[in-house]
């Protein structure tokens, strides 16, 4: 029922716009909504409720209710009153069974209603038990309201951008507009975000205007996120101010949600800014003279009203809109009839306080009006207009009115006033347990439309004040938001290091460990790897290592407080092995220290600890206060570990003097300072994977050049399955995986680590009472006497029960078996000791073993 | 019957104006830890002299926060075994309640992202399978049977390699289990006292006399604290010192959508699991957060960061929107093992120390509290759980596959 041009309309004649509408072709015209166009096409019914099905037509006209929520070209749920029309759109029903006029399952609502009342599901389908997953099925073939594409994916680019303002101010109507005019006065730095379409081209000089565009909430920081579409600007403001108005409530009274009963600010909109005659006969209700001024507006447009009532003089003892086929056909007062197609009907208006509660607010019932309002606002944050509850009238109305058929609370929930009063009487007698039984609140509208009316008709029948009831808590965000808008365009940071390249290029099979990506082998066949290692000569890139250089004054007591170990007595020069404790006594890293100068350490530590590490060595040192500092240059420098029988001889070749490297001059645990292949690199003589070997640190930039020459000398690559191989050949532990965060280093083996006799240093309480008592578990070696690998996790059992772990294990060709480690029972960590393994199902024997492998002795690696 | 309470509405339980001046058993808290104590003591033990208090209204702590899954496939033999004694009293529970706990066993599988992921993996179905708990690893081809809807393509950074299979995990209604368990411990005799707040304790030496509350003074013969979040402070009222940290944990919820997600996802890399609930709405939770507070605001980097990771599991959800968010407090031990039992006061004991897995221990917590309430003797499937292991040293770690695993 389009009207005739009129000023102010936002509709733009010449420009016509179609989509089809629940199967139906419907033009438009530029400017209209979704709903708007479809509603002057005739069009009443826009959704089917959450429970009965009953069909549900425009109420609010302002993007807050459940009523229009349709799929537009495949997305769920989107609220069309508010959503812009489009050419070609495709609109559909949803949760409907056949159509949005004849939905089976409205059947729910003309038969099923004693069956199903607040609950129901409570009660029944409990015996038999086989039966739950049958009526489960049902259950959630009937829930849900849109579909999504289940096999659908990423379609929309988002974007986060982190913004500041002096003043934000949130709320384009009367009050925001003022305060934000206000505050330009004072300067530049003033931003208005309104949820409103209609204000997209709204100006105001020396105002940022962002429409439509919606604040989510208030968080910690005076951190505003405002949705706008594909972006969600992090706000940060030093003044907010809140003016997100009052809320139109529903009137609650039977047959209220029926087509054609509508909100008057909704029939303003279609008639102001659509120029849509929104009914033929209508009738009023209101208590306020906002709400009965309609009347004059409504026969302004050419619609009959039929009658007004203005619930301050009238007391209805029975108040009930009656219809057919769902929608509204009259009014029933004290059993006279007034008939209408339109039902403008109002129950006053409730600040809109979620922004300024979530921030801190307090919300209290305010006697007077009748309505809840924010108090005890948060530094920074303001309110102005109709949120304070300025301006309102008073709630006039009664909770709910009597009369015959559903009276709903919450539209979204199809939760009745008969509903609320079953909770109640059922002994869910507090709002937050009344709300979560009956779910009232909790669907799209979030208690925008039902929150108020829900608490009064709670305080009717408990016969408690509103102000003694309280409100539930406001929980963000203001209004439902995309999870791809939060998330973000994609994002993962990848760690690479500068050598990377050249192992992709080697062919190698890169993977994930820790946030790097890193090369797990050269090929199909990593036992050649580990061949080339032990008989020849292999590189690895280690770069992904954490590296700190600690220096100053007092850096040996720090990390002879931060190390069981103790370092004051080594020469500069020197490297040592180190592990991390916890408070505790456990495990937490490890790595290599070694003494550059009386007053300078270079400290190594795992891949995956190294943040973790500078933070603890950080935040320790802050306490402590010693003179000394910590530089992390894990991503400055590159590092190597050249290793094989060769490894002296290739060395020897790329450095300026081959005996700088010479058995006599570089000896095991040495740390020397080098050039090699022009490179100025450190070389650290230690031997984690059991063979002669040089852990070479240099300048990343210069990764690429020092690699090529090594592999120019007859280094194979080798990756990160050898290097686990050849570590476990010698029964070194990886931390992490070897150990858990309970493991301590008597338990681990390595008793002779800890230097007890030490000052204090973190862990070293634990460790004396450790050093007390028998380990209920240890870590060891074992072989297992058959050729099968047991997986990583398998279980040492003991009669059926699970008393150990295997934590690593392969095979090894230098062996000649297949080894391991694990945890076992104390009483079974005797080397010899028989344990058996589950391993596919089948218990394998194994024997315990101390853990060295491999060269026992160390020789080769010391040579 | 329950379904004759379609027709003929009856009070889940009744209202108690006043506190009688000496109970039995005192149990602080009416979550569904007290609840399932009370009800089992009651059932079980014969002892009725029971009153909870409750500081607010039932379930208003992380009995109703809590992202509802229920499993058992934890990590050490001692953890498997309770939990695996947990989901079978579960299953039984609506039956026994007569109350549909709406319990949907449609599967559970926790992601792995990397070949040490696969090792912790490994280890947990090794345990749980020794224990007689249905629990596997399986790869992306089985995975894509299971659930389908699952990225399972190398486009998301961390590509998924593997699952830990667990198909008795699912979801179920967690206020459903609080009612339950209050109805029925109503009706054999307990009484439920809501906003009623604890506020101290008077002790004769190692022994808990009376109960002071904001309603008035009350005797007890046993006092037993299932207070969650709120341990160590129950605790510095009796005067004994709890290792306990109380830190929030995020979840939310979108908008209803129909239903296609029918197992729980979780993915300990990602630190986010997700489930769809009967009603549609998909339920997305985190890890705890770091620090420790007891403040209920969350955050919005934790919205931020739980839909981005969600998006790289199911990226379909893109254009699901978020409606609701909320926070829950969570009481961490050292070990991620809960402290359950005894105390060093003679008549008080505890649950707490239970991270995020409390709500799946409910019935079992209630089974075994009850026992030791009535007996004096400690059950052995809670041993292990007793306080003294700070002392000796004896921990339980669940610490190693705890990156969230709900």
């Amino acid at each position: 029922m389009r009207l005739e041009r009129r000023d102010g309309e936002r509709i733009d004649r010449s420009r016509a716009v179609s989509f089809t509408f629940a199967g139906w072709r419907i033009t438009g015209f530029e400017g209209d909504t979704i709903a708007t166009a479809a509603f002057a096409a005739g069009k009443r019914v826009f959704s089917r409720s959450f429970k009965y099905h009953r069909p549900r037509g425009l109420l609010c006209c302002s993007g807050h209710c459940p009523n229009c929520q349709m799929t537009v070209d495949g997305v769920p749920n989107v609220r069309v009153c508010t959503e812009p029309i489009r050419e070609g759109a495709v609109v559909e029903g949803q949760n409907v069974r056949w159509s949005l006029d004849f939905d089976f399952m409205s059947l729910t609502d003309k038969i099923g209603g004693p069956f199903t009342p607040v609950g129901f599901y409570y009660r029944t389908f409990i015996r038999p038990r086989a039966a739950w997953p049958l009526y489960e099925k049902f259950l959630r073939s009937a829930a849900g309201l849109g579909a999504l594409d289940p096999h659908a994916g990423h379609t929309r680019r988002y974007d986060t951008e982190h913004r500041r303002a002096r003043v934000l101010v949130v709320g384009g109507g009367a009050a925001g507009r003022a305060a934000a005019l206000e505050a330009a006065q004072a300067g530049p730095g003033v931003v208005l975000v309104d949820e409103d379409p209609r204000n997209r081209d709204l100006a105001l000089p020396g105002v940022e205007v962002l429409a439509p565009a919606r604040a989510l909430g208030i968080w910690e920081g005076g951190l505003v996120p405002v949705d706008a579409d594909t972006v969600l600007y992090r706000f940060r403001a030093e003044r907010i101010v809140v003016a997100t108005g009052a809320t139109e409530q529903p009137l609650v009274f039977p047959g209220n949600d029926l087509v054609g009963v509508m909100l008057p600010d909704g029939v303003r909109r279609l008639i102001g800014d659509y120029s849509i005659r929104p009914g033929e006969r209508a009738v009023v209700l209101g208590s306020d003279d906002e709400t009965l001024a309609i009347a004059d507006e409504l026969m302004d447009v050419g619609v009959e009203v039929e009658k007004v009532v203005d619930l301050r003089d009238v007391r209805p003892r029975e108040l009930s809109a009656q219809g057919g086929k769902g929608r509204v056909r009259r009014l029933v007062l004290n059993g006279e009839r007034y008939g209408c197609d339109l039902l403008v009907a109002s129950g006053g208006r409730q600040p809109a306080y979620s922004l300024l509660a979530q921030a801190g607010a307090r919300v209290e019932f305010d006697d007077s009006l009748g309505v809840f309002v924010p108090t005890e606002l948060p530094d920074g944050v303001e309110a102005v207009g109709s949120v304070t509850g300025a301006g309102l009238p008073r709630i006039a109305p009664e909770p709910a009115y009597e009369g015959k058929g559903k009276c709903f609370v919450c539209v979204c929930e199809d939760v009745t006033t008969k509903d609320m009063k079953r909770a109640i009487g059922e002994g869910f007698d507090s709002i937050e347990l009344a709300k979560r039984y009956t779910t009232t609140t909790m669907g799209p509208c979030q208690g925008k439309l039902c929150h108020l009316s829900s608490i009064r008709v709670y305080a009717e029948e408990t016969r408690m004040f509103e102000s003694a009831i309280g409100t539930t808590t406001a929980r963000p965000p203001w209004a439902p938001v995309e999870l791809g808008l939060l998330a973000g365009r994609e994002l993962t940071p990848t760690r690479r290091g500068s050598i990377h390249w050249r192992h992709q290029e080697a062919g190698a099979t890169i993977q994930w460990a820790g946030p790097w990506k890193r090369p797990y082998a050269y090929g199909e066949h990593p036992e050649d790897e580990v061949r080339a290692v032990h008989e020849s000569l292999g590189v690895i890139d280690v770069s992904t290592l954490g590296k700190l250089l600690v220096e100053g004054r007092e850096a040996v007591q720090l990390l002879e407080r931060l190390y069981p170990s103790r370092f004051g007595d080594m020469k500069p020069g020197r490297i040592r092995y180190g592990v991390l404790t916890s408070d505790g006594g456990r495990i937490m890293d490890d790595g290599t220290i070694a003494r550059l100068a009386d007053d300078l350490f270079y400290v190594t530590t795992t891949s995956t600890g190294a943040d973790a590490v500078t933070a603890w060595f950080q935040w320790w040192n802050a306490v402590w206060a010693y003179d000394a500092e910590i530089v992390n240059v894990t991503g400055a420098l590159a590092a190597v570990n050249l290793a094989g029988p060769r490894a002296r001889e290739a060395l020897g070749r790329l450095v300026e003097d081959p005996d700088d490297v010479s058995a006599e001059d570089f000896k095991y645990l040495d740390a020397h300072e080098l050039v090699v292949a022009g490179v100025p690199t450190l070389a650290l003589r230690i031997g984690f994977v059991g063979e002669l070997g040089y852990e070479l640190h240099f300048p990343s930039p210069a990764g690429e050049h020092l690699w090529d020459a090594l592999v120019g000398e007859g280094a194979r690559p080798f990756g990160l399955e050898p290097q686990r191989v050849l570590r476990l050949e010698k029964g070194h532990v990886i931390v992490g995986q070897d150990t858990d965060s309970e493991s301590n280093l008597y338990s681990a083996g390595m008793s002779w680590l800890p230097k007890l006799d030490k000052d204090d240093f973190v862990g070293k309480f634990a460790l004396e009472h450790f050093v007390q008592r028998e380990e209920k578990e240890q870590l060891v070696g074992f072989t297992m006497e058959e050729d099968v690998v047991p997986a990583e996790g398998a279980q040492i059992v003991v009669d059926g029960m699970p008393v150990g772990r295997v934590t690593s294990a392969r095979h090894s060709e230098a062996v000649g078996q297949v080894i391991g480690l694990a945890w076992v029972p104390g009483e079974r960590s005797e080397p010899g000791t028989r344990v058996e393994i589950q391993v596919d199902r089948l218990r394998r024997g194994a024997r315990i073993t101390d853990g060295a492998f491999f060269d026992p002795s160390g020789a080769r690696m010391r040579s | 019957m329950a379904l004759s309470e379609i027709f003929f509405p009856k009070r889940m339980w009744r209202p108690r104006p006043e506190l009688k001046r000496r109970y039995e058993v005192v149990i602080v808290g009416g979550g569904s830890h007290g609840l399932a104590t009370a009800y089992y003591l009651a059932k079980r033990h014969g002892i009725t002299d029971v009153a909870i208090l409750e500081k607010s209204y039932v379930g208003s702590g992380a009995s109703g926060r809590n992202t509802t899954i229920i499993r058992s496939n934890y990590r050490t033999p001692e953890g498997a075994a309770f939990y695996g004694e947990s989901v079978r009293l579960y299953e039984g529970l609506s039956d026994k309640l007569d109350f549909n706990l709406m319990f949907s066993q449609h599967g559970h599988l926790t992601l792995a992202h990397s070949d040490r992921a696969m090792i912790t993996m490994q280890e947990r179905a090794e345990v749980n399978r020794l224990l007689g708990i249905r629990s596997s690893v399986i790869d992306p081809p089985r995975i894509a049977e299971l659930c389908p809807e699952l990225d399972l393509s190398q486009r998301p950074a961390y590509p998924v390699v593997g699952a830990l299979y667990h198909p008795p995990g699912g979801i179920i209604r967690h206020d459903a289990v609080v009612w339950g368990f209050a109805r029925a411990a109503d009706s054999r005799g307990v009484e439920i006292h809501p906003n009623t707040e604890v506020t101290g304790f008077a002790r004769s030496g190692d022994r808990i006399v009376s109960v002071e509350t904001s309603r008035g003074r009350v005797e007890c013969g046993q006092v037993v604290s299932a207070t969650a979040g709120w341990s160590s402070l129950v605790g510095r009222l009796v005067g004994i010192r709890l290792p306990i940290t109380t830190h929030i944990l995020q979840a939310f919820v979108t908008e209803p959508v129909k239903p296609f997600l029918d197992v729980v996802l979780v993915s300990s890399q990602l630190h986010v699991y997700v489930s769809q609930t009967d009603r549609g709405e998909f339920l997305i939770g985190a890890e705890i957060e770091p620090y420790t507070t007891y403040k209920s605001t969350g955050t919005l980097s934790f919205l931020e960061y739980s839909a981005a990771h969600t998006l790289e599991l199911l990226p379909q959800l893109e254009r699901a929107k978020v409606l609701r968010t909320w926070t829950g407090l969570c009481d961490l031990s050292p070990d991620y093992s809960p402290i359950l039992g005894k105390t060093e006061i003679d008549n008080f004991h505890v649950s707490t120390g239970w991270g995020t897995y409390g709500f799946k221990a409910a019935p079992i917590v209630g089974v075994t509290l009850a026992e030791l309430v009535a007996s004096g003797r400690t059950p052995d499937l809670i041993a292990p759980f007793a306080m003294e292991r700070f002392h000796t040293d004896t921990l339980v770690s669940e610490l190693a596959a705890a990156a969230v695993s709900h």
